[in-house]
């Protein structure tokens, strides 16, 4: 493998005594179009905001294109694009203004900015209402805006919090397209989703963390021969459930993986709210 | 059908004021300002805040309490000479004080809560207007209205026992409708600084009315002292006078002593009608505010956006209007400098809390002038009005991240170093603080003529000191007592009290460091000498102002955390 876009060694960060991502340690390689799962609360956000300099990490190592992030943070910045989990959006600017306040933050010149922005503008399709400031967009159209600022710069890798909550069909069929232009002519996308069967169609490889910890990282086809060597293992050597050459789904993996139905099936969990109509 | 919910009973008790839904809406709401409370104090920043409420309160309580005594003194006086109707004088300004200062400082005023998160809860139209009143009335406003109130009723009440519970009410409904008018005027003050139009409009009738108050001034206060007025202008006075204590009746201050003073007469139906004409006062107060707080109610959005339109629709391609790239700014100093002047272009309250300095300048410039002190207070006009600059942006100086909102996360994402931003925000408030001088020096130089060289340069010398120290602090602050602005409400933010504060004590200590050298080079008679002192302070004003500058990459990234959550933070 060429040396990893990625590079994460023993990542720890605590809030006090709780420890929201322990000890991580993985790699993602150039090109790939990474989906980083877990459920609610496992440290995905964590870990991305460890990732992008929005958080300190309590002990650990991450190195970026071959940069420390410790020692080099603005060269690294300079090298990504992240779509945050609050959208790190100025609802008082206009998305032109915002585009161009953006372009212009990470030292491109102004004629370079203003193609660039009306060129995105044009791509997402948030080209039709100039004056609108963006705190009355719809959240969709902030999201689209969002990642039209974190590629702005032409970035070497991308991050994604949850891009694609909160965007209408239509807009995720193109971001879709954009991304995948993107890790074809060489990017790195780093995303997180709950929305699984995007983070099917679209990644290459998977990690998946759970109470801090990550539990699963591979290929598709590896996270399956994963799981059925773990059943295999637990049944004594009679598997009972989907044979490797079923293909799982990423969220029956998922399920499987992080134990989802292990607090009881969601049939037994509603007989507790009968009152609920 | 099985397994659908029968009716709700609470649909039975649902709307009334004081229905057991809005009871039960009450105490929740109150049990969860408390747990904030109590909560916010977990932290060091919570407990200086509530620390910097308690000390806000006492200084206001004390501001309070000394003309208190006086409104006091004088309606008491004002009974036992038989004069009763005197004190409409009084109860007059009591009514300006509370509007002017309801309305002038709204950002020490809280006046406005903001209550829009409650509308996804079935709270009734009548509870939220009820809340909307008791968010507000710790407002220093009320606080001093409701002591001076008190204390012209107990002069009234020491003096004629008999008027006492007449006196009360009456006053209790003039508190209740200078209440009631106060929080209007702002929450309509507030819809019309929220789009560029009608912001325009106010911003016009503010600058007419503090120039018109600028031509009132000098013709109301022609040389008073040197000129006894003539028998004949003595009389059109006493005429005026007579005329204005006559109009004054029908206007609620006058309804007050008019009422108290028939019922002094045991004339009970007459001094009936004047209370039912102050109820119909606070009636229509009310019913202005409700107008407006009907369409918050409704999920109004006080914002910018401009109505879709067909002519929006058409992709236009438009450069921007603001472009400060050049070879005085790199490209982030100007983007960062750009960006912070559209922002403030933008929002209303900012403007607002900006031009009010500048209008207190215009009106008490005037007032200032003439008096036993007069020469005085001319010679020292000018640094004085430099003073009232710096109160003028305090806020923008020592918050300078507030207005980011989630924006703030985009710094920490960007290449662009914080010393950067922070350079240019201070680039900014320093132009407009430059601004903010020249219109100063303006109404000085219109009010009371040229300052003396010396008196110029020592005051220029001076702000070369002042300005560095002020950026420094404000830099300061901006790091560690963070909170976010809100830019579409007039109103104190959460955790703005303490910065607040700070930034005052700071900007007391400069002007207490410039009297005390410029006072004693003055009263020497060598004023000149106060300007090399200024600089040499200056020198270290600047060394402490390019330390917190290239200190500040370190001390955001050490605060990165809190700093992001206190100007995230929406509530």
């Amino acid at each position: 493998m060429d040396s990893p876009a990625i590079s994460i060694r023993n990542l720890t960060r605590r809030f006090g005594s709780f420890t929201a991502v322990d000890n991580i340690t993985l790699d993602v390689a150039p090109g790939q179009f990474f989906g980083f799962l877990g459920p609610n609360g496992a440290g995905k956000s964590t870990t991305i905001k460890m990732l992008t300099g929005l958080l300190a990490p309590t002990s650990g190592h991450i190195e970026i294109l071959g940069l420390d992030f410790a020692t080099d943070p603005l060269d690294v910045k300079r090298q990504i694009g992240v779509v945050p989990e609050g959208l790190a959006l100025f609802g008082r600017l206009t998305a032109s203004e915002y585009l161009r306040f953006v372009g212009r933050m990470y030292g491109l010149d102004r004629d370079t900015t203003n193609s660039r922005t009306d060129e995105l503008l044009d791509f997402m399709n948030l080209a039709n209402e100039p004056k609108k400031l963006v705190t009355d967009f719809s959240h969709g159209m902030q999201k689209k805006l969002a990642l039209a600022a974190a590629v702005i710069h032409g970035p070497r890798i991308l991050f994604l919090d949850e891009p694609f909550e909160g965007v209408d069909a239509i807009a995720a069929g193109t971001l879709k397209a954009m991304l995948q232009r993107m890790t074809e002519r060489g990017a790195t996308i780093f995303l997180t989703s709950h929305v699984l069967e995007i983070v099917e169609r679209l990644c290459s490889h998977v990690a998946i963390i759970h109470q801090g910890r990550l539990v699963a990282n591979g290929s598709l086809d590896e996270l399956r021969a994963g799981v059925a060597a773990s059943e295999l293992v637990r049944a004594g050597g009679s598997l009972t459930g989907p044979q490797p050459e079923e293909k799982l789904t990423l969220e029956e993996l998922f399920l499987r993986i992080v134990g989802g139905a292990g607090a009881g099936t969601p049939d037994e969990a509603l007989q507790e709210l009968s009152w609920l109509a | 059908m099985a397994g659908v919910a029968p009716p709700s009973p609470q649909k039975s008790i649902h709307g009334g004021l004081f229905s057991p839904l809005a009871r039960g809406q009450y105490a929740a709401l109150v049990r969860v300002q408390t747990r904030m409370f109590v909560n916010s104090l977990r932290t060091k920043r919570g407990s200086f805040e509530l620390g910097a409420h308690i000390l806000v309160f006492l200084i206001f309580s004390l501001i309070a309490c000394g003309p208190a005594f006086g409104l006091g003194f004088g309606a008491w006086v004002a009974v036992t000479h038989g004069r009763i109707l005197g004190i409409s004088v009084l109860l007059w300004v009591l009514f300006l004080a509370w509007q002017f200062f309801a309305a002038l400082a709204p950002a020490l005023g809280g006046q406005n809560p903001e209550l829009s998160h409650l509308l996804r809860y079935p709270v009734s139209f009548g509870s939220w207007i009820v809340l909307y009143l008791v968010y507000g009335l710790a407002a220093p406003s009320t606080l001093i209205g409701i002591i001076w109130a008190t204390a012209i009723g107990i002069g009234i009440s020491i003096a004629r026992p008999d008027l006492f519970l007449w006196t009360a009410c009456t006053l209790a409904l003039f508190i209740f409708f200078n209440l009631l008018l106060a929080r209007m005027i702002l929450a309509w003050i507030e819809r019309w600084l929220a789009q560029r139009r009608t912001r325009e409009i106010v911003t016009a009738i503010f600058l007419f009315l503090a120039l018109a108050a600028q031509v009132f001034n000098p013709a109301y206060r022609q040389n008073p002292y040197s000129r006894p007025l003539s028998h004949v202008q003595s009389k059109t006075a006493n005429r005026v006078a007579s005329r204005f204590m006559e109009a004054q009746k029908v206007f609620p201050p006058g309804l007050v002593i008019n009422s108290i003073n028939l019922r002094a007469q045991h004339r009970p139906l007459q001094a009936s009608e004047d209370f039912l004409w102050l109820g119909v006062y606070t009636f229509g107060a009310g019913a202005l505010l409700a107008l407006r707080l009907r369409s918050e109610s409704r999920g109004e959005n006080l914002s910018d956006a401009p109505r879709r339109s067909t002519t929006a629709l058409r992709k236009v391609r438009r450069r921007p209007a603001l472009d400060f790239s050049g070879p005085l700014f790199s490209g982030p100093i100007a983007a960062v400098f750009e960006k912070d002047l559209r922002y403030l272009m933008r929002s209303g309250p900012m403007l607002y809390n900006l031009a009010a300095p500048l209008v207190m300048v215009f009106l008490f410039g005037g007032m200032a002038r003439g008096g036993q002190f007069s020469g005085v207070r001319s010679r020292y006009a000018l640094p004085i009005g430099m003073v009232w600059a710096f109160f003028g942006l305090a806020r923008l100086i020592c918050n300078n991240l507030g207005m980011e909102g989630d924006g703030i996360q985009f710094y920490f994402l960007s290449p662009t170093p914080m010393r950067t931003v922070v350079l240019s925000k201070n680039a900014l408030h320093f132009v407009l603080f430059l601004l903010e001088i020249a219109l100063i020096s303006a109404v000085v130089v219109f009010r009371f003529g040229l300052p003396s060289p010396s008196m110029a340069t020592d005051t220029l010398a001076w702000l070369i000191f002042a300005v560095p120290a002020n950026f420094a602090v404000g830099n300061l602050l901006s790091i560690t007592m963070p909170y976010r602005i809100n830019m579409t409400r007039i109103r104190r933010e959460t955790g703005a009290l303490g910065n607040g504060l700070t930034s005052l004590i700071t900007q007391l200590g400069l002007v207490a460091v410039g009297a005390l050298v410029l006072v004693p080079c003055a009263l020497m008679g060598h004023s000149l000498l106060a300007a090399p002192v200024f600089l040499a302070l200056a020198a270290i004003s600047l060394f402490v102002y390019w330390r917190v500058l290239g200190n500040v990459n370190r001390m955001v990234q050490s605060r990165q955390e809190s700093l992001t959550l206190e100007i995230m933070k929406t509530t």
